[in-house]
Formats: structure tokens, C-alpha cells, sequence
């Protein structure tokens, strides 16, 4: 539940989904904004206060946002970091816990989903549909009812309701996977038709996909202007090798050509998206820059030493944080596991910190939790 | 530009070499090793098992000791080049600080001194001359041990000197042997082999070591197929790997990953004693960086004494500051350093949760230490940080590490007194393999039953005569 200033920067937020997505908010613009829903934080997020008062920031004293402390993502495994009563959330989403065992999984409470449902619209049909929306989303994530503690199953449900043509779909189920044959027959007859198609799913996902493809020997050729969004790594690698093989397997496989896929990087602990830029670029002619995330005029995201947590100069790799203003009712500082470097007009993702091995003959913290788990059974 | 040679192949010729990987370090240093082609390889083994047979199977375990007592011996020279050469590549290819890589140069040397050789020879076998002829056997009749005709050992990780200590172990045996290096520590065991050769052409002539990425099909299948014995170093999946590529009838030997922890009872904790007991297991936390097998994740501390847990947890962070004079934390990654950010913020919400803990940071990642009221075993995510953790008795630390018995290794134990006794015989009963004080908790001696196994014995096998 918001209250009249919870409610008036929401009116803001919605002033900011709505407006031109390209041209990023004058510092002093998101300065204020900012500090006003840190302010609005600090008063309702009691964990999130005590944080700050541990590192003597207060309200007052903040001068300019980059000052506000940002909460490490683990620390959603830990307390309800929301503005009031985590009961009163309109939905929780939680991480997957899939790559560190049974670890405590992370939960974000969102209290107003029209927030949410604002914020990612826009900028998903920015970044995926820049030549126009109505074209048939399918989906090789689950429907959302099938996994309500997925972000991205929501998301993803939200931009097929609203922004997915005739023909959009979910070819996939928790607990029997990508429905190939279904996909297959829809894919067949939207080639048949020409009519080009979007394809939404996780890059493990896709992966799984292109495997059976391979494995029967089929090959789509969809129709130009056709197109994807994957998203998240696969663990411990790092990611643009990774991608770069992947998407020679897109246009190989699907047609779908390098600058028709578009990767989305996002999080649980975030109500906001970043995608690559690639598609959008390429529609508004100006195409050729390096691939690169690129943040709505709602977010801000800074690059940080990766042991002070002081900013580094530009193009240096540290850590990544966002500030997603989105994020108003939780935390909208928030510290990543993510290494990544700044680029110009936006950022890449060069890792995650999540599987990397130790250097010695000790044992990674995710084995260890691994081995416990695989005991308990 | 040097070009650093981290590849000792008998045979083979540089001029000759077709292909170099080339790695290079910093200030102007480059690592180079042969592109291994199958046939090349296969004529390196053909060499190495040649020249055993000829040689290394005929000659005395005493005279193995000595060549090897002499080569360590060269290595300890400060003015030794390739002791040098190790000093200035070893921190930049290993990330660890200049300080910590003498220090464990100097640990792991004398390792491979004449001294603790023989000590190793008769802990393993009584009588080492077993090695050599048949001798009397404890029932009668003669026993006599035979090492592997080759053994291929492949190599895991970055803390230097590992390798050379299976390398060796294999010579004693008398085995041909051939080591596959990792690219966290390539060097040390080429410079070891390269020392070797000097010191006797012979015994060198006999050993192998060079670098490719781990998982090769091709050179791998060569050398899987040579070796009779294969001594692997690595996780679960790399040992999973292996053991699905080497035929049935070959001895397979792994070290996979293990977990150590300190435990430190009241009489470590009087006031007169504790600024020893928190320095040595801030020592025993810094060495390595904490990325050791023997290296502690928790720190479990029994309550009741002089200083309780939760104050000795800041000792121990005062004591880490003070070792990081000494010994400064190497370089890590960006990845290993967010991953201490996120583990210090969970245990900071944890706390404003409720739960009873202190945090205790060094400046930027350098060092942390949790305290942690939560008996339950937290793995840390190294490169010095370490839990401390309440005990109400000493001996309830074996129901806090018990879900991860399968992975133990060694206890640092402080102030048991006489309740040591017990605690090693619950300790051992689950699986730890070694309990030993704090200060000599990262140096395992060399007589110690590596992971629970004898070293030595484990490669060999054995013929008797009846008589």
C-alpha cells in the first residue's frame, strides 16, 4: 500500500514509462527523483533503513543519488526488503536457487504490479518491437500460472497479453518442457503464412531447443523481420563467447539473423529490463555500434570497483549496480553479482560472479551446498 | 620479452617444435609450451618409459632421494635462476602476493629435502628398501613393491608445489612419469623437472611435464592409454570425466576438492593464550589465501571461556589485519570479489533480521570475518573469509560438520587439552583425515595420509615370496 508520497512518485514513474524512451532524464531530473524514493525507502523500508544507518547515510545527507547505498542482491535471500507489510504484496517473485543448491531463495515483493506492468511494457516494445508490435509472441517459457514465483514468466505472460499478435502461445510446461511438436507445427505454419514471429525464452532454454532441432535434423527458415529475446547465462562461462556461438546457431538454425536476437538481462530483485540494443539500432538506422545493454531513462547504472565499490573510469570492468527507480516499493539501489563495463551509449555483461570455481583445491561454495543436498536425499 | 620454457619433454627439441602455446605474464614475461601433437607425445612416453626401464627401475630408492634432495636444494638458493624465474612469474600467473609465493616455496622445498623423503619412505613402507629388492616381510617370506611402469598425473588449481610433490612421490616409486600441468600453476613443476635433469640427465630423462588444456581428447587418449596408473588432481567433474576415459584395468588415483576447519577450545581462549590462538588461525586463513584443501572455511569456538566466540571473532579480524603486513592477499577476480560483497550483505540483513552475528571487514574485500551465532556449517567463499561460529562443548563441532563428511579434511584444533584424544577419534570416525594444531594446519607433513590414503603405497603393488 502506498501512501500520498509513495503515491505521487508513482504518478511520476508512470509520467517517465510513458515518455520518449531514447533520450535519457537530465542527471538533475533522475537526482531528485531518485533521493525522493530513497527518502520514501529509508521511511518505510525498515531493513533497508537500518543498512543505511549502519554506513551513515541518511536522507539528508545524500547529495546526489550515485550516494545512495545499494543493497547486495543476496540480501533479498534474507529479509522482506519491501516499503510496509510484506503481506500486502500484489506478487513475491523468487530466484530460481537452481545454481547454489538449496540456498535460500531470493524473494522480491512487489506491492503495486501496475508499476511493474508500466515499466516493462514500454520498454520491452522498444528494444523487441521498434518496427511495431502485433507480432505472434511464442513462448518457450511455461504460462505464467504453471510458475507465479517466476519474474520472467510474468513478464513475459504481460508482454504476450499486451503487446503479442494474432497466434501468440506458450509451448512449454513445467515438468515436460518445450513442447517441440507444438512449436514445430506453429513455426511451419507462420512460415507458410510469412508471417514473422518472436520468440521469448531462456537462453538455457533455446539451447535445449536447438539441441532436439539439431538431434532431428531440422532447420526453420522463418520469415524475415522474425526475431528472439533470450535471457540469462549459461553458469560460469563467460557469457560473449558463449553468445557469440549461440547466435551463429540462431541464424543457422532458426534464420533468425545476429541483429534480430536480442538478450534481456534482468533479475528478480529488478522491475525493470535491460536489453541489447541491436534491433532497435538497426530499425532506426544506426546500426554497426558494439552490442550493448541499454538502460530506460528510469534507470541508471554505474560500474564499480570491484574491491573499493568506488566508480571506475569508463570502459573499466567492475561490478555492476542499477538504480532502477522502477523499484519503488522495495529497494531501487541495488548491487549485482554482475561484471560488466561501461560502453558508450550503455553497458555489457562480461560475467556473474554465481559459479566461479575456486582457484586452488578447496571446494566452491555451490559444490559445497551441491554435496548437502545431494546427502540429505 | 623472456620466453619462460614451462614444458620439460625428454626428446624433444625446441627447434624442433612445430607449435607453441604462448601465454604471457606481466613485465615483459611470456610462458611457452609445444602445441602437443598425439604422435609427439606418444614418442615422449616411448622415451620416458625407455629410459626407467634402463635406468630409473634398476636404481637404488636412496639414490632417487638424493638427486631429488639436490634439485629441492638448488631451489632454495636465492640465487638459484630458476628460483628466481619462479619468485617473479609465479605471483602474476598464480595471483598471489610475492611474500606468500616465497613463503610457500620455501615450506614446500624443504618438503623435497633428503630429511623428510626418508621420514615419507619409512612411514609409507617400514622398510623402504622394498623398494629395491625383496626383504623380509612382518610374517615371514619376502615382500617386495613394485611402482607404476608410467604414470600420468593431471594437475588441478594455483597453489604452487602440489604438483612437484606428486611428481616426486612418482620417482620414488620408480614410475616414468608424465604431468599434465593446470594453467593456474604451470610452471613450478617444469622448473622442478628442468632442475632435475641438470642435477642427473639420468632420473630427468625418465619424467615428462608440459601444458595443454585439460580435456584434450587427443593427447589425453594417448597418455590414458600409456599409463598404467593415473593420478588426477580436480573436482568431482573432472574426476568423473577421467574415470570415464582410462580403461577399466588401470589404477586411477584422485584428489579431488576437500574442506578443512579450525576448532578451538577454553584453554586456547585465556586471556594469556588467545592473541596466539587468533594469529595462528589468522595464518592459517591467509595461507594460500584460504584456497587450500587444508585451508579453514569456519573457525568453531567453544563458549565458556576467558573470551567468548563473538569476541574472539574480532580478534581473529584484528589478527588477519595484522598478518596482511606480512602476508598481503593476492590479486583475485571481479567475480571472487563480488561474491565476498554479497556474502558480507547477506550476513549484514541476516543481522538486521535479527539473527545474532558481527561483521568484521578489512578495508575493500581484504579480509572478513562473520560471527555467527547459527552453529550450522557455512562454506565460505575463500580468499579470506572465514565464520566463526559458538560450540556450548568442544565436541558438538562433529553435528555441525557432519552433512559434509564425504568432503573433510583437515581440523585445526587449539585448546582441547586433553579432551584432544576424543575429539580426533569422533573427528576421524566422520571422515577427517587430519587434526592437527592451527599453526601447522596449511603444511601438511609429508608423512601425512594424504586425504586418509597412504601416498606411496597407494602406487604401488606388491609381490611376495614365500620361502
Amino acid at each position: 500500500m502506498l501512501d500520498q508520497e509513495g503515491m505521487a512518485l508513482r504518478a511520476e514513474l508512470f509520467r517517465l514509462f510513458e515518455g520518449p524512451i531514447d533520450e535519457p532524464l537530465d542527471d538533475d531530473v533522475f537526482d531528485s527523483l531518485a533521493r525522493r524514493i530513497f527518502q520514501y525507502q529509508f521511511t518505510h523500508n525498515a531493513p533497508y533503513a537500518a543498512y543505511c544507518r549502519r554506513r551513515g547515510r541518511f536522507p539528508e545527507d545524500v547529495a546526489h543519488w550515485t550516494e545512495i547505498p545499494a543493497v547486495p542482491t543476496a540480501a533479498f535471500k534474507e529479509v522482506p526488503l519491501v516499503c510496509g507489510d510484506p503481506g500486502d504484496a500484489e506478487a513475491v517473485f523468487r530466484t530460481s536457487g537452481t545454481t547454489a543448491g538449496p540456498e535460500r531463495r531470493g524473494e522480491h515483493h512487489i506491492l503495486d504490479l501496475s508499476v511493474y506492468h508500466a515499466s516493462l511494457t514500454p520498454n520491452f516494445a522498444a528494444y523487441l518491437c521498434p518496427d511495431g508490435t502485433g507480432l505472434p509472441m511464442l513462448s518457450l517459457m511455461p504460462p505464467v500460472a504453471q510458475m507465479v514465483d517466476s519474474s520472467l514468466a510474468h513478464m513475459i505472460s504481460v508482454v504476450v497479453d499486451r503487446l503479442g499478435g494474432e497466434g501468440s502461445g506458450y509451448y512449454a510446461a513445467v515438468g515436460s518442457g518445450i513442447d517441440l511438436e507444438g512449436l514445430h507445427g506453429a513455426l511451419e505454419r507462420f512460415t507458410a503464412e510469412g508471417t514473422p514471429v518472436c520468440l521469448l525464452g531462456t537462453t538455457l532454454a533455446f539451447v535445449h531447443w536447438l539441441d532436439a532441432l539439431r538431434e532431428r535434423g531440422i532447420r526453420y527458415a522463418l520469415p524475415p523481420g522474425s526475431r528472439l529475446m533470450d535471457t540469462g547465462g549459461s553458469k560460469g562461462r563467460r557469457r560473449i563467447v558463449q553468445e557469440d556461438e549461440l547466435r551463429r546457431e540462431y541464424a543457422e538454425r532458426l534464420g533468425i539473423p545476429a541483429d534480430h536476437c536480442v538478450n534481456e538481462y534482468g533479475m528478480t530483485e529488478m522491475c525493470s529490463q535491460f536489453y541489447d540494443s541491436v534491433l532497435r539500432d538497426r530499425v532506426r538506422g544506426r546500426a554497426g555500434g558494439v552490442r550493448r545493454k541499454v538502460p530506460p531513462p528510469w534507470v541508471r547504472t554505474r560500474v564499480v570497483d570491484p574491491d573499493t565499490l568506488a566508480p571506475v573510469r569508463p570502459g573499466e570492468v567492475g561490478i555492476l549496480q542499477h538504480f532502477d527507480l522502477a523499484n519503488l516499493g522495495s529497494v531501487m539501489a541495488i548491487q549485482t553479482e554482475d561484471i560488466g563495463r561501461e560502453v558508450e551509449g550503455g553497458f555489457q555483461v562480461l560475467g556473474r560472479a554465481a559459479g566461479a570455481p575456486p582457484r586452488g583445491c578447496s571446494i566452491a561454495m555451490d559444490l559445497l551446498l551441491e554435496a548437502v543436498e545431494g546427502l540429505g536425499r | 620479452m623472456t620466453r619462460l620454457d614451462a614444458w620439460h619433454l625428454p626428446g624433444v627439441d625446441a627447434a624442433g617444435v612445430r607449435e607453441w602455446t604462448e601465454r604471457e605474464l606481466v613485465d615483459g614475461l611470456t610462458l611457452r609450451t609445444p602445441v602437443p601433437e598425439p604422435a609427439a607425445l606418444a614418442r615422449v612416453i616411448d622415451h620416458i618409459r625407455t629410459a626407467r626401464e634402463r635406468s630409473l627401475a634398476h636404481r637404488p630408492v636412496q639414490d632417487i632421494v638424493a638427486v631429488i634432495d639436490e634439485a629441492a636444494a638448488r631451489l632454495q638458493r636465492p640465487d638459484d635462476p630458476r628460483r628466481a624465474l619462479a619468485e617473479r612469474a609465479l605471483p602474476a600467473l598464480t595471483g598471489y602476493s610475492p611474500p606468500m609465493i616465497r613463503l610457500i616455496l620455501d615450506r614446500m622445498l624443504a618438503d623435497w629435502r633428503k630429511d623428510a623423503l626418508e621420514t615419507m619412505l619409512e612411514a609409507e613402507f617400514g622398510d623402504p628398501l622394498v623398494l629395491d629388492r625383496f626383504r623380509p616381510g612382518p610374517a615371514g617370506g619376502r615382500i617386495r613393491a613394485f611402482g607404476p611402469e608410467l604414470a600420468f598425473h593431471i594437475f588441478a588449481g594455483n597453489v604452487p608445489g602440489v604438483a612437484v610433490t606428486s611428481l616426486v612421490r612418482s620417482l620414488l616409486v620408480k614410475a616414468a612419469t608424465l604431468g599434465k600441468t593446470a594453467s593456474g600453476e604451470p610452471l613450478l613443476p617444469a622448473l622442478f623437472a628442468r632442475t632435475l635433469a641438470e642435477v642427473d640427465p639420468e632420473l630427468g630423462a625418465c619424467l615428462a611435464v608440459t601444458y595443454w588444456p585439460g580435456g584434450s581428447a587427443a593427447p589425453e587418449e594417448v597418455a590414458f592409454r600409456a599409463a598404467d596408473t593415473v593420478v588426477v588432481y580436480g573436482g568431482a567433474a573432472a574426476a568423473d570425466d577421467v574415470r570415464r576415459r582410462v580403461p577399466a584395468d588401470t589404477r586411477l588415483v584422485v584428489h579431488g576438492p576437500r574442506l578443512s576447519f579450525g576448532v578451538i577450545g577454553r584453554e586456547a581462549l585465556r586471556e594469556a593464550e588467545v592473541e596466539r590462538t587468533a594469529t595462528a588461525a589468522a595464518y592459517a586463513v591467509a595461507t594460500f589465501d584460504q584456497q587450500g584443501c587444508v585451508s579453514p572455511h569456519a573457525m568453531y569456538v567453544e563458549e565458556g571461556g576467558e573470551v567468548g566466540p563473538r569476541a574472539f571473532a574480532e580478534r581473529l579480524a584484528d589478527a588477519l589485519a595484522r598478518v596482511q603486513e606480512e602476508l598481503p592477499r593476492g590479486r583475485i577476480s571481479p567475480e571472487e570479489a563480488a561474491t565476498i560483497h554479497q556474502l558480507r550483505g547477506a550476513a549484514e540483513f541476516r543481522r538486521i533480521a535479527g539473527a545474532d552475528i558481527a561483521l568484521h571487514e578489512g578495508p575493500g574485500t581484504l579480509y572478513t570475518v562473520i560471527y555467527d551465532a547459527d552453529p550450522a556449517f557455512a562454506p565460505s567463499c575463500l580468499n579470506r573469509v572465514v565464520w566463526v561460529k559458538p560450540l556450548p562443548e568442544l565436541g558438538d563441532v562433529v553435528n555441525a560438520v557432519r552433512p559434509f563428511a564425504a568432503l573433510l579434511q583437515t581440523a585445526g584444533v587449539a585448546g582441547a587439552g586433553d579432551r584432544l584424544l576424543d575429539l580426533a577419534e569422533r573427528l576421524g570416525r566422520i571422515g577427517v583425515s587430519r587434526v592437527t594444531d592451527l599453526e601447522r594446519m596449511p603444511w601438511p607433513p609429508p608423512t601425512w595420509h594424504h586425504d586418509g590414503r597412504g601416498p606411496l603405497r597407494e602406487l604401488v603393488r606388491w609381490t611376495d615370496l614365500d620361502e
